[in-house]
């Protein structure tokens, strides 16, 4: 019976040709930014996961503005769209502009480059009046970075 | 790439960051030269913006503690009352709380009269003696405390009553039958209270007890079960205190006591907290077993071990082992330690005149021969008054007015260097021990070490007197504790001259003539006055002449002249010292002899002028 014949991976390596190709796909992608939530990068990234697309780091960034609530972030206390004190009025009408204004008040400070589009929600209160889920969907585009018909579905919890 | 590359190197690290923006923006610099192909996005809203943040934030929190800490160093800057107080107390200043104010009031008692020869008098068997502490009370509800004793008795050195009296009630013969007496004396306002403390057998050294009251403005009194007395020093290092006793000679009345220095192994510094505003007593460390040997330094045990060799290298030496006070004083146990002090005040101390008109408590003693009834009637009468308001209370000093006395305090010192050191020490004499007036200094020149100290003092009626023998002894026993060993300081009376100035001035023949000479001779005392006269200043004529010449209605000084007067003019007294001022006059100023100083004594009968 034939020796079975046993390889390391390592051995193989890669062609040359597919290294260069990715190190030229790197070079003209090359990261822009943290995402989030943070990951451990892969061999490409580095220590952490990147953005290397300017339309997500954009829209990861715009998420983020959104979740954060005054005083959350550090050195900057009026960071963020400040939702979670609207939580459980949300889908009244007035609420709703309420959110609208506090969002575009903050992209306006902290993202001017971005332009909000639309916005719609849905707010889900249990019945216990302690718990409330909130899913929005935000369009937006980007003018500068020709970037068009941006969309981002946020989903937030808040307990009461 | 190798430009690149000399183009990272090249780039400066300025540190001079020092708020958050500043730290930032050097991150953010940094980040972008060294670290651009593995991110970009350092915004606000990003993650690495975020990160950005968090380290210029700590940045920001070092620096700021980094000024923080550095300003607490320094007295102007520091704000943190623990550091200030750390800073007060090492330069030496003695903190306190509201300060008392003080006043002097009168007391009046009504004393039956008796007849002595042929006049009445006020009866010396019923003569009270208002003792120290007496409480009285302003109608606000402050209270005072006499301190010292008043005594109704007290004779002066021509057996005349020291207190004033006028006739009270009269008989229907229109004799006296009694007399009203009234003497002055000096109150403090505040309370005084006496806290005792038990002392355990082993306590630790150098430990401090609290005085329960804020606001403490002296201590009194500090005396143990066994009748030790402790004195305050300033620190516990100081091993001598003065003390004070009666001054019998025949000088008493200008200078009512001397004083003396006396070894203090029982004593005890004050320690102020600012901020609580009380007031600790520390006390030393060391057995009162051994404090003959504390005062008594034994050579030997500064001697030099030589054992064995012949040669020696320079050493250094620690003057203070001579002392041998390491103990700083004794470490009282197993006894009971009674505290009287006196504690209170504030703005409103100052209460105004003709308001201390209660006797809160009496503390009053009669003659052996007075009846029970008459000590009843007299202690009955007792009234007080205030002409004048009490002044000196303060409220508590702020953290700032503390702060200010840093620096003069750091100035100050215990010891006679310079010639202000010795000019501010002679001012410094308590009063109680006599006062000098003005002060001169001049160098020995018969001993380069030996400086020649002139002093003078004033009489009751203001005129300017050479100083009692007491007055020069209590100067002495009082400059010696702060004078070099190697300096000598010879204590002489300064010359008093005393002069006139005459003068003709011609008056604008519009002017009222007598008018302008009044005027002139009113200014001509107010510049002349032995208030504006130090020993060994010359009087500048042209002072005199600027005086008059700058009188509204004076057209020119015909004459002026400046005249010693001595011993005795149109039954005038005045100084036996006499000059020759004609000779003494150069260059427009007359000086005196060394070590004197001018008094015009008569500014009424002294200056002369006529207007032409």
């Amino acid at each position: 019976m034939a020796e079975a014949k046993s390889y390391s991976f390592k051995s193989v390596g890669e062609k040359s040709t597919d290294y260069s190709a990715r190190q030229q796909a790197r070079i003209a992608s090359p990261p822009i930014g943290i995402k989030t939530p943070i990951e451990i990068g892969t061999t490409d990234d580095g220590l952490l996961k990147m953005h290397r697309s300017i339309a997500d780091q954009i829209k990861d960034n715009l998420r983020n503005l959104i979740l954060t609530n005054r005083n959350e972030r550090l050195a900057f206390p009026d960071f963020g769209a400040d939702l979670a004190p609207l939580a459980f009025e949300l889908g009244a009408e007035d609420a709703d502009e309420e959110a609208m204004r506090r969002i575009k008040a903050a992209a306006e400070k902290y993202m001017p480059f971005i332009s909000l589009e639309d916005f719609s929600l849905v707010n889900e209160i249990s019945d216990t009046n302690s718990t409330a889920l909130i899913k929005m969907l935000i369009t937006y585009s980007v003018p500068t970075a020709n970037i068009t018909n941006q969309s981002l579905s946020l989903t937030m919890r808040f307990g009461g | 790439m190798a430009g690149d590359q000399q183009f990272r190197n090249a780039r400066n690290r300025t540190y001079l960051a020092r708020d958050f923006d500043a730290f930032r923006a050097d991150l953010l610099r940094y980040s972008r030269t060294y670290f651009g192909d593995k991110i970009q996005d350092f915004s606000e809203a990003s993650v690495g913006g975020l990160f950005l943040d968090m380290a210029a934030t700590v940045a920001d929190s070092m620096s700021f503690y980094m000024d923080h800490q550095f300003k607490e160093l320094g007295w102007s800057t520091a704000i943190e009352i623990e550091n200030i107080s750390r800073m007060l107390q090492e330069a030496g200043v003695k903190t306190s709380g509201a300060s008392p104010s003080s006043v002097t009031v009168t007391i009046y008692v009504e004393v039956p009269a008796k007849l002595v020869g042929e006049n009445y008098v006020p009866d010396p068997d019923t003569l009270p003696r208002v003792l120290q502490n007496t409480i009285l009370a302003s109608s606000s509800g402050i209270s005072f405390t006499t301190t010292e004793e008043v005594n109704f008795a007290e004779i002066d050195r021509l057996g005349n009553l020291r207190a004033t009296y006028v006739v009270g009630d009269v008989n229907a013969s229109n004799n006296p039958t009694s007399f009203i007496l009234k003497r002055d004396v000096v109150c403090t306002s505040g309370n005084i209270t006496t806290e005792t403390f038990t002392i355990g057998s082993s306590p630790a050294p150098f430990f401090t007890l609290t005085l329960g009251n804020s606001d403490v403005s002296e201590i009194l009194n500090v005396v143990d079960a066994e009748g030790n007395q402790y004195y305050e020093v300033q620190t516990l290092s100081q091993d001598t205190v003065f003390k004070t006793f009666p001054n019998l000679s025949s000088d008493s009345e200008e200078v009512p006591r001397s004083i003396e220095v006396i070894s203090a192994p029982r004593r005890f510094a004050t320690i102020s907290a600012p901020a609580t505003r009380t007031t600790s007593l520390q006390f030393g460390g060391g057995s009162a077993l051994t404090t003959e040997d504390d005062a008594i330094p034994d050579p030997e045990t500064l001697a030099i071990p030589l054992y064995g060799t012949t040669t020696l290298s320079r050493f250094s030496l620690d003057p203070n082992s001579l002392l041998q006070t390491k103990t700083l004083g004794v470490l009282p146990s197993s006894t009971t330690l009674s505290v009287t002090y006196r504690h209170g005040g504030g703005l409103n101390h100052n209460v105004a005149s003709r308001t201390i008109r209660a006797v809160q408590l009496l503390r009053i003693q009669f003659p052996d021969a007075t009846t029970s009834s008459v000590a009843a009637l007299v202690r009955s009468s007792i009234d007080v008054k205030n002409d004048l308001p009490a002044r000196g209370g303060d409220n508590a000093p702020s953290l700032e007015q503390l702060r200010s006395q840093i620096p003069s305090a750091r100035n100050r010192q215990d010891r006679i260097v310079t010639r202000e050191d010795l000019i501010a020490r002679v001012y410094t004499l308590p009063s109680k021990l006599g006062r000098v007036y003005r002060t001169g200094i001049r160098p020995n020149p018969n001993n380069p070490l030996s400086s020649l100290l002139y002093i003078c003092t004033k009489d009751n009626n203001g005129y300017l007197i050479t100083a009692t023998d007491t007055l020069k002894k209590n100067l002495r026993t009082y400059l010696n504790e702060f004078r070099l060993v190697s300096d000598a300081i010879d204590i002489l009376d300064a010359k008093i001259i005393n002069f006139r100035v005459r003068f003709s001035i011609i008056v604008n023949p519009n002017a009222n003539k007598p008018l302008v000479l009044q005027n002139v001779i009113n200014d001509l005392a107010n510049i002349l006055k032995v208030d504006n006269f130090q020993i060994d200043q010359p009087i500048l004529i042209s002072d005199i002449q600027s005086a008059i010449i700058n009188n509204t209605g004076v057209l020119s000084l015909v004459d002026l002249k400046i005249e010693n007067v001595s011993v005795t003019a149109q039954g005038r007294s005045y100084s036996v010292n006499s000059m020759n001022v004609n000779q003494s006059t150069v260059r427009g100023a007359v000086y005196g002899p060394p070590g004197s100083i001018f008094e015009l004594k008569y500014p009424s009968y002294d200056i002369i002028g006529s207007a032409l």
